[in-house]
């Protein structure tokens, strides 16, 4: 799936920065600030304010689990890993807390940029697939009303195919998911009659 | 007494874009010449020169030689961005500072460059908030197959897009390739209302002579009905065009003989005017602080503001839309200065009424 990498909305964007004061800290600043975002300074650790923020960075050398009002790979935005030590350990935990992106320290003169939009992209493309499989999942779990309703519709002397069909024919007309519709014809009632003019 | 002080000038003077380096060089020797005859000035520049010749691989090399040879930590130089990109590890490793004087596609913003010349929001989009409404929505886009035309080209794209326009085609060619025949067969067949040409050297030459033939032929593509529109064509290259140019449209921040900016004095094209500007401003900024010389860019910077946004390094510079009309550019809107706003954020609000979908 082509997604279009959303460009020109950075200006004004708050950027927080979760990291004890550093030269790293100063260079990001600068770069940041000349693309446009407002920057903050946050150590030792995150309040619920930095739930405002558009993008976090922070430490991956020192960080930990509390420094976040929010559960593990659950911010409500995208997140970017500063690592200095590449210890295997530190990146297992950067990814665990949910980074989208990293930026290798010292960070220098340039890489912000490429940085704030792939980590935006892959942000976006995270939370565009946890609603498609939460809507796959909700479906799942409706198979067993799907299969109820067929079971009515065709205990007036059709067949299963045919009773499937018209089940698919009622969620076209109606346009809702087979499942949807699958779930008024067993509210409706055990011979699926009260539906009949609806259609 | 004046301190003297080495000035790098890293311009090709042989090559394809031999021309643009040219008419740079001269504005920065230009602006030299005034600063060391200027009694109350109490700096004077010793040009340090090295000639690339047009050869990408060799920018780096004689960057460091200006920076590590000569006293030198400020260099004028580099026409396209990709030596520009070559240059800039040196710069950060030996502590230099490149001063960059011609258009070019946004998207930077480093701690060892200054931006003299024009950025996307101060030559590409102005360029099509005037053609939209003057021709039509419909465009074809050119380019050289590098970073230039790319990231042009993409931008003018979402932006027509964005206005409820077209892009009818988009084709590219090689850097000094001047097979234009393709692009010419689009163009007429899909009849676009004006083409953006970001073709440079002998490609884009080809073109505009290609295209004047096809104007010659079906009169739905003369200038005056579909013109062609660029960014980066000044005075510098007219005397390669001839009478191919007629009729193109461009924007830059001056055209020859335009008044107020950079100042006083004429100038050939905007190259040279930025170039002039450039080192005009690193004087002012070096003039009665002994020792500033020495100082990273970021720290000069910090001194009594100027030209120069220290944010973003990038200047606040006129937008002037001018065409070809007997050989000389003639201004057809003059939209006021501008500053420049490499990741396009900082205009964003500005430019939203023109990104409106009609439907």
């Amino acid at each position: 799936m082509k997604r279009p990498v959303r460009i020109h909305n950075l200006g004004g964007a708050e950027a927080i920065i979760l990291h004890r004061p550093h030269p790293t800290v100063q260079a990001l600043t600068r770069q940041l600030t000349a693309i446009g975002l407002q920057v903050r300074q946050v150590w030792p650790a995150l309040d619920a304010s930095a739930l405002g923020a558009d993008f976090v960075f922070f430490d991956a050398d020192m960080g930990h689990d509390e420094q976040f009002p929010w559960a593990p790979g659950t911010s409500p935005m995208p997140m970017i890993a500063l690592i200095g030590s590449e210890a295997p350990g530190r990146i297992e935990w950067s990814l665990e807390a949910g980074a989208h992106a990293q930026m290798l320290k010292p960070v220098g003169d340039n890489g912000a940029y490429a940085t704030l939009l792939v980590a935006r992209a892959t942000f976006d493309a995270q939370a565009a697939l946890s609603d498609e499989i939460a809507g796959l999942r909700r479906r799942l779990g409706e198979r067993q009303t799907v299969v109820r309703a067929v079971t009515l519709l065709s205990g007036r002397g059709e067949g299963d195919a045919e009773a499937y069909d018209r089940l698919r024919q009622m969620a076209m007309a109606w346009r809702v998911t087979l499942e949807e519709a699958a779930a008024r014809v067993v509210a409706a009632g055990k011979d699926g009659d009260g539906l009949r003019n609806r259609t | 007494m004046k301190r003297r002080i080495d000035l790098g000038l890293l311009y090709s003077r042989s090559g394809s874009y031999s021309l643009i380096g040219e008419a740079c060089r001269s504005g920065a020797l230009a602006a030299i010449a005034h600063i060391n005859a200027d009694p109350d000035l109490d700096i004077s520049f010793v040009p340090v020169e090295r000639d690339p010749g047009g050869n990408i691989d060799l920018y780096a090399p004689l960057c460091a030689e200006i920076l590590n040879d000569t006293g030198a930590r400020h260099v004028v130089g580099c026409v396209t961005s990709w030596s520009r990109k070559e240059v800039i590890p040196v710069l950060e490793k030996l502590g230099g500072a490149l001063w960059y004087t011609v258009p070019y596609e946004g998207f930077e913003s480093s701690d060892h460059v200054v931006y003299t010349h024009a950025c996307p929001n101060q030559h590409l989009l102005p360029l099509l908030d005037w053609v939209m409404p003057a021709h039509g929505k419909r465009a074809y886009l050119t380019g050289s197959n590098y970073i230039w035309g790319w990231e042009i080209n993409r931008l003018a794209r979402e932006t027509v897009q964005a206005s409820g326009g077209q892009v009818l085609g988009e084709r590219y060619l090689p850097i000094g390739s001047t097979d234009v025949t393709r692009m010419i067969e689009e163009i007429r067949a899909s009849r676009p209302d004006f083409i953006l040409n970001s073709l440079i050297g002998p490609s884009s030459y080809d073109f505009m002579a290609a295209y004047r033939a096809l104007g010659a032929e079906d009169a739905a593509f003369r200038p005056d009905r579909c013109p062609v529109l660029s960014c980066n064509l000044t005075e510098a290259e007219l005397p390669a065009l001839g009478e191919r140019a007629e009729g193109l449209v461009a924007a830059g921040p001056y055209f020859r003989g335009l008044p107020g900016w950079p100042g006083a004095g004429s100038f050939g094209s905007s190259h040279e005017a930025s170039a002039f500007a450039a080192v005009r401003e690193l004087a002012r900024l070096l003039a009665g602080r002994p020792g500033a010389e020495a100082l990273p860019l970021a720290d000069l910077l910090a001194g009594p503001a100027g030209i120069i946004d220290p944010e973003t390094h990038h200047t606040r510079l006129p937008v002037v839309i001018a065409r070809v009309e007997k050989g000389a550019f003639r201004v057809i809107q003059h939209r006021g200065e501008v500053a420049g706003d490499p990741y396009l954020s900082r205009s964003r609000a500005a430019l939203a009424p023109h990104l409106r979908v009609v439907s």
